[in-house]
This record gives structure tokens, C-alpha cells and sequence, in this order.
């Protein structure tokens, strides 16, 4: 069932959410992530001391209970606490902190580890709350902050002609192999759908629970051949030499696996 | 104060009496109505007399009534068992149909037929230009449904089946949300196929049916015995069927009285919420719609949060917000009448049942302001807007 059942916990948070506020002041820095054509989009303020601690903390929030209870939770986490200590926090330790999420909330509003992640970054290099704010943008939904969406793969390049294709001019080239294109809208979804005239094993990877298309695209996507690997993030290539393996975070379950793949497209 | 059920659109409470009806048929009126010996004959006459009923309420013959397990399984019974004996050709239906007919069309798709979704105009109703020009010479099948789930608005199905007619198409309408609220009558609408279900009537949850006019050819989804014409096979859900021809009955003798009242209460409570709450806007036709239906999008809200203290104040309600439906996008519906999506996630559905009182609305009217500004107060929109 796709119900909402919170726990006990998430629910007391939501009704009753701590910190709720802004801050103001030389010594105060906020994190702003979600996009409201999503359902979820939080600022945190934190106000850091001099001796690098979070000395106050405070949330807004337009989204669903748990993306309340998650900001509600988070400010109860990391007051007082030294920033290095605070980027440690991860979505897991709130989601457990709240005795957990439904699975179906645990990646589209548990932002708020993000947001204070983003304040304190925000706070050392010296980004102003009012450009903070400014909207991240990003049309897709569920790739959450922008630089989760962008790929961080240490290893890219070095799989370069090797597996690793930036562009693809002729697509013959791939016949019969393991493709995974990466989902960068529109145009890898396109490319993935005409790969499968070459290759009946074509598989389109998603951070999000659906590739960030257009309405066209997706409903062709869903009559072709395509296979659609949805809330996995690309972590690492592996193989000798060649790419033989992706090591992949199922973003869904917080686990890692590893895909097999011949080719592996992420069109610049 | 008593908890209030204000989402009926969702499910009702079982009426007393039909609880009252089906129980015998549970441990002592047991019987196989295929059977020939008393337990059977006699489960067979409260199947028959529970279809006798159902067919006169909808001004159809008894033959011309299918027991399914539900709405769902009416619907696509109606969209697979007319089509699936055809070679692929063009479907249509409406862009705000329930799930039940969207993704019986979709894999309708997938098995190679066409299918045009025909948009709604900003009340939610069917863009009667785009409607005409969605026929083609190999249009099959249309289904748009009598009366919508979400927001409430009533389509004007008569014209809408006599255009399909006129282009060689059959009809079906997914009455589901219409029967038992408003008077439906399949010769008055015209149409050739029309599903029902028993849980949105104050019957059972599991029956439902599907009504096909005479000389409509269907093809079973189910196989086996036989049941219901070789429509439907397996053996009936006695006292499912019991149940639903009760609580049909009860609606339609209740509705002269019922359906006024719900919509006084209803217009009470959109004209309450309209003066109230700023930045709150009503979804569907402001007239043409369920009785028991007021719909809304709150700005600067996000919908799961708003039923979840609603719920907390012990009123019962649904939202059509991503979250509270457990998807990636708020609801289709909302968004198809124009809505943006950042406002259909502040979706509101309030749906009033016969049990419900003007003290009930009056209390709804007096908790909802201070919820909706103390989430808005938590809004980083707000502020900014």
C-alpha cells in the first residue's frame, strides 16, 4: 500500500514542530532546497557562534508531514552541535531519529539534512540569506538539490573510450552491448529509445522515481523497450580495464549494488 | 466533539440495514446459487431479486446487469471485453477519468490501440470542440464518466454519447461517483456500458456492477464457470450483491430528500470557506457537480500537511497533493483543469454523506481557518509571496 503510515514520533513532530521561524543577522546563514511545483521546499537558518557551533536554529517549510517532522527533527539534531559535526547528519540519522519514514517519503521529503548541509555552506563561502533564497531552479522534481542530479562520479573520465561515452554518433556502434544511458532529460531518453533498434538491452538510470521528461517522451518511453531504473544514483565505475560494472545507490532502499554494463552513456 | 467522516467520495459507511440484509447470507443462507437444491435456489433468488432492483434503479432490463467485484473491474470490463475481440483501433476518453479507465486505456495502448485523452475546460468539463474532433473512422469506444471523483463536476454524458453514437462509437460512463447521489437513468443518458460500485453507496466494499445495454458484445476477463451471462465467471459474492441491491435501493429512495439537503450543506460549507480562508480557490463547476462535493486549492499549502491536521481535529478529508497520494505529481485532475501544479498540491476534497449535519460543517468552518494559517505561517512561500 502507498499509505502514509508514520510513525508515532514523525506525527508528534508534526503536530507539534519545533524551531518553526526565521532568523536575521550578520551571523546567521540559510539553506534553501525543494521546489513548490514538487509539493516540498524548506529554508534553514542557522545563527553559528565563534567557535563554529550552531547556536540557534530554525525552519520554514511548505510540504507534507514528513517534510515538517524531518525540519522539525533536524533543529532538535544538530543545535549547539560544531558545523563538521552537523555535515555529518545525513537523511538517514533523521529519518532514524523520527524511528523512521515510509520508504515512499525517505527520498522525496527528507530534504531537510540537505537544507543544512546547503546553510552551512552557504555560511562559508559567504552567501547572504537573501541569495540563498534565490530559487535552485531545476524543472525535474525528484532529483532533489541540484548537485545531487549532477553526476559525481570520481572515476568518470578515466573510463573515457572506454565504456564511458560523452557522445554518440553512431549508435551501430553499441550493437548487442549492455547500455545504461544516464537520464539528462529529454535527449538521453530520445537516444536510449533509438538505442533499442541496435540493442535489446537498453537500461535509462534515474536519481528520480521517474526520468525527468517532457509528457511526450515519457509516454513513449513507456511503450518502448526501454528499461526504466528509477531512484538509482551511479556512484562508481568498475572493470578491468574496461567498464564491466556500475556501482549504484538504490536511492529507494539506501542501498548499494552493482549493475552490469558494457556502455555507459551521460551525454554532456 | 465526534469525529467527522467528510470523505465519502473515498468510501461510506455500510447502512445498518443493508449490514442488516447481508448477514444471513454470510453463515446460514450459505449456498452456491449455481446449485439446484434449497441452500442454491435460494441464494439464487437474492442474487436475482438484488439484479431486479439494480436494473429498475437505472431504468435498465435484468439481463442487462453484470455483478463484478467493483468499479475497477466494471471499467475494464467495459473498455477490454467491448475491444479486446477487435483489431486495434482508436479509443477515447476524458483527460480527468479515474484510474480505473486511464490505465485500463494505457494498456489499451499497449496493446496497439490509439488513444486520444480529450482535455476539460477550467470547471472540468469535457471541451465539447475538442470531444467532436477526437473521432476518427476507426473510433471504437469513448468512455467519460457521469460525475468526477476528485472535483466533483458533472458531464454532460447524454450529448456526449449521442456525438459518439453519431460517429458509429459505443458509449460507456463510469457512474461510479453519480449513482446513488443523483438520479441516473441509461436510457435518458444513452449509453451502452455503464459501471457502478457498491462501497460509494453506503454498501460493501468488493461488488460493484456493470450495466450493457442489449446486443453490446463483450468478451469475459474472466474464465470459468460461466457466471453472470459468461461475463463475468466465479461464484457470486452472495451477500456482496445482497448488499448492493439494498444500498442502491435505500440512495434512490432516500435521494429526493438526501440530495437537496447535501447541497445546502455543501453550498454552506464552499460559501464558508470562500469567506474565511483567503487564496483558496473552489475546483470543479460551480453548479453542475455532486451534491456532496466542494473541492479546493489552498495556496501556500501543501495538502498532506493540511489532512493531517485536519485529521488531527478529527475531521476526515482527502487531497489530491503527490504526498498524501503517494506519487511523484499531484493529482492529474486538478492539474487537467488548468490548476498550477504548485497550487494542486494544496488540494482539499471535502465530500458530504447523507450522515452529515450543518453543526458538522459549522465546526469544519471554524477549525480549518486557524490550521490553514498556521501552515502558511510555517511557508517560506507565504512570506515571500
Amino acid at each position: 500500500m502507498k499509505s502514509t503510515q508514520y510513525s508515532e514520533k514523525t506525527l508528534e513532530h508534526f503536530r507539534n514542530p519545533r524551531n518553526v521561524g526565521t532568523l536575521e543577522g550578520e551571523d546567521v546563514a540559510v539553506g534553501r532546497v525543494g521546489n513548490p511545483v514538487c509539493g516540498d521546499m524548506m529554508d534553514i537558518y542557522i545563527r553559528v557562534g565563534d567557535d563554529d557551533t550552531i547556536r540557534d536554529i530554525k525552519f520554514q517549510t511548505f510540504g507534507c508531514g514528513s517534510a515538517v517532522a524531518t525540519s522539525s527533527m533536524i533543529t532538535e539534531l544538530v543545535r549547539g552541535m560544531k558545523l563538521d559535526e552537523a555535515l555529518k547528519v545525513s537523511r538517514g540519522d533523521v529519518a532514524d531519529a523520527l524511528d523512521g519514514l515510509p520508504p515512499i517519503k525517505m527520498h522525496c521529503s527528507n530534504l531537510a539534512a540537505d537544507a543544512l548541509h546547503e546553510a552551512i555552506k552557504n555560511w562559508r563561502a559567504g552567501v547572504g540569506p537573501e541569495d540563498a533564497k534565490k530559487q535552485p531552479g531545476g524543472a525535474a522534481c525528484h532529483p532533489i538539490p541540484a548537485e545531487v542530479a549532477e553526476v559525481e562520479i570520481e572515476n568518470l573520465d578515466a573510463y573515457e573510450g572506454k565504456g564511458l561515452y560523452k557522445r554518440l554518433d553512431d549508435l551501430a556502434e553499441l550493437a548487442d552491448e549492455r547500455v545504461v544511458v544516464l537520464d539528462t532529460g529529454d535527449a538521453a531518453a530520445q537516444l536510449a529509445m533509438d538505442l533499442t533498434d541496435h540493442t535489446g538491452r537498453v537500461v535509462l538510470m534515474t536519481s528520480g522515481k521517474e526520468p525527468s521528461v517532457s509528457p511526450a517522451v515519457r509516454s513513449a518511453l513507456r511503450l518502448s523497450d526501454v528499461k526504466v531504473l528509477a531512484e538509482a544514483q551511479p556512484l562508481e565505475l568498475l572493470g578491468e580495464g574496461e567498464l564491466e560494472r556500475i556501482r549504484v545507490h538504490d536511492l529507494n532502499e539506501d542501498e548499494e549494488y552493482e549493475l552490469t554494463a558494457d556502455a555507459f552513456v551521460v551525454l554532456e | 466533539m465526534k469525529p467527522v467522516y467528510f470523505d465519502h467520495a473515498a468510501t461510506t459507511p455500510v447502512d445498518p440495514r443493508v449490514f442488516e440484509a447481508m448477514t444471513p447470507f454470510f453463515c446460514e443462507r450459505f449456498g452456491n446459487p449455481s446449485e439446484p437444491h434449497r441452500l442454491g435456489r435460494e441464494a439464487r433468488s437474492a442474487v436475482d431479486q438484488a439484479r431486479a432492483r439494480v436494473a429498475a434503479l437505472l431504468g435498465a432490463g435484468e439481463n442487462e446487469i453484470v455483478f463484478t467485484a467493483g468499479g475497477t473491474e466494471a471499467d475494464n470490463l467495459a473498455l477490454f471485453g467491448s475491444l479486446a475481440r477487435l483489431q486495434p483501433g482508436h479509443l477515447v476518453v476524458s483527460a480527468v477519468e479515474h484510474p480505473a479507465v486511464m490505465e485500463a486505456a494505457r494498456a489499451l495502448n499497449g496493446r496497439g490501440w490509439d488513444v486520444d485523452y480529450v482535455p476539460v475546460d477550467g470547471d472540468g468539463v469535457v471541451d465539447r470542440e475538442a470531444y467532436r474532433a477526437a473521432f476518427r473512422d476507426d473510433t471504437r469506444l469513448v468512455s467519460v464518466m457521469t460525475a468526477n471523483n476528485v472535483v466533483g463536476t458533472v458531464q454532460p454524458v447524454a450529448e456526449l454519447a449521442r456525438i459518439a453514437h453519431q460517429k458509429g462509437a459505443l458509449f460507456h460512463t463510469d457512474a461510479v461517483q453519480a449513482v446513488g447521489s443523483l438520479p441516473v437513468d441509461v436510457d435518458e443518458l444513452g449509453v451502452d456500458m455503464l459501471s457502478l460500485s457498491g462501497h460509494k453507496l453506503h454498501g460493501p466494499k468488493g461488488v460493484g456492477a456493470l450495466y450493457v445495454r442489449r446486443g453490446t458484445r463483450l468478451q469475459p476477463l474472466l474464465h470459468g464457470g460461466g457466471q453472470e451471462r459468461r461475463l463475468r465467471s466465479g461464484t457470486e459474492n452472495v451477500p456482496g450483491i445482497v448488499g448492493l441491491g439494498v444500498a442502491m435501493t435505500l440512495a434512490c429512495e432516500a435521494m429526493p430528500e438526501v440530495r437537496p439537503r447535501l447541497e445546502r450543506l455543501r453550498d454552506r460549507l464552499v460559501a464558508g470557506v470562500l469567506a474565511r480562508v483567503p487564496e483558496v480557490t473552489l475546483l470543479g463547476h460551480p453548479t453542475d457537480r455532486l451534491p456532496g462535493n466542494a473541492a479546493f486549492a489552498v495556496r501556500y499549502v501543501e495538502g498532506e500537511s493540511l489532512l493531517l491536521r485536519l485529521d488531527a481535529r478529527g475531521f476526515t478529508v482527502s487531497s489530491g497533493s503527490a504526498c498524501a497520494a503517494g506519487s511523484d505529481e499531484p493529482s492529474p485532475v486538478v492539474q487537467a483543469l488548468g490548476v498550477r501544479p504548485e497550487d494542486a498540491h494544496g488540494s482539499l476534497r471535502v465530500s458530504l454523506g447523507r450522515e452529515n449535519t450543518e453543526e458538522e460543517v459549522d465546526a469544519f468552518l471554524d477549525a480549518l481557518p486557524p490550521i490553514v494559517d498556521e501552515l502558511r505561517r510555517m511557508s517560506p512561500l507565504y512570506a515571500k509571496r
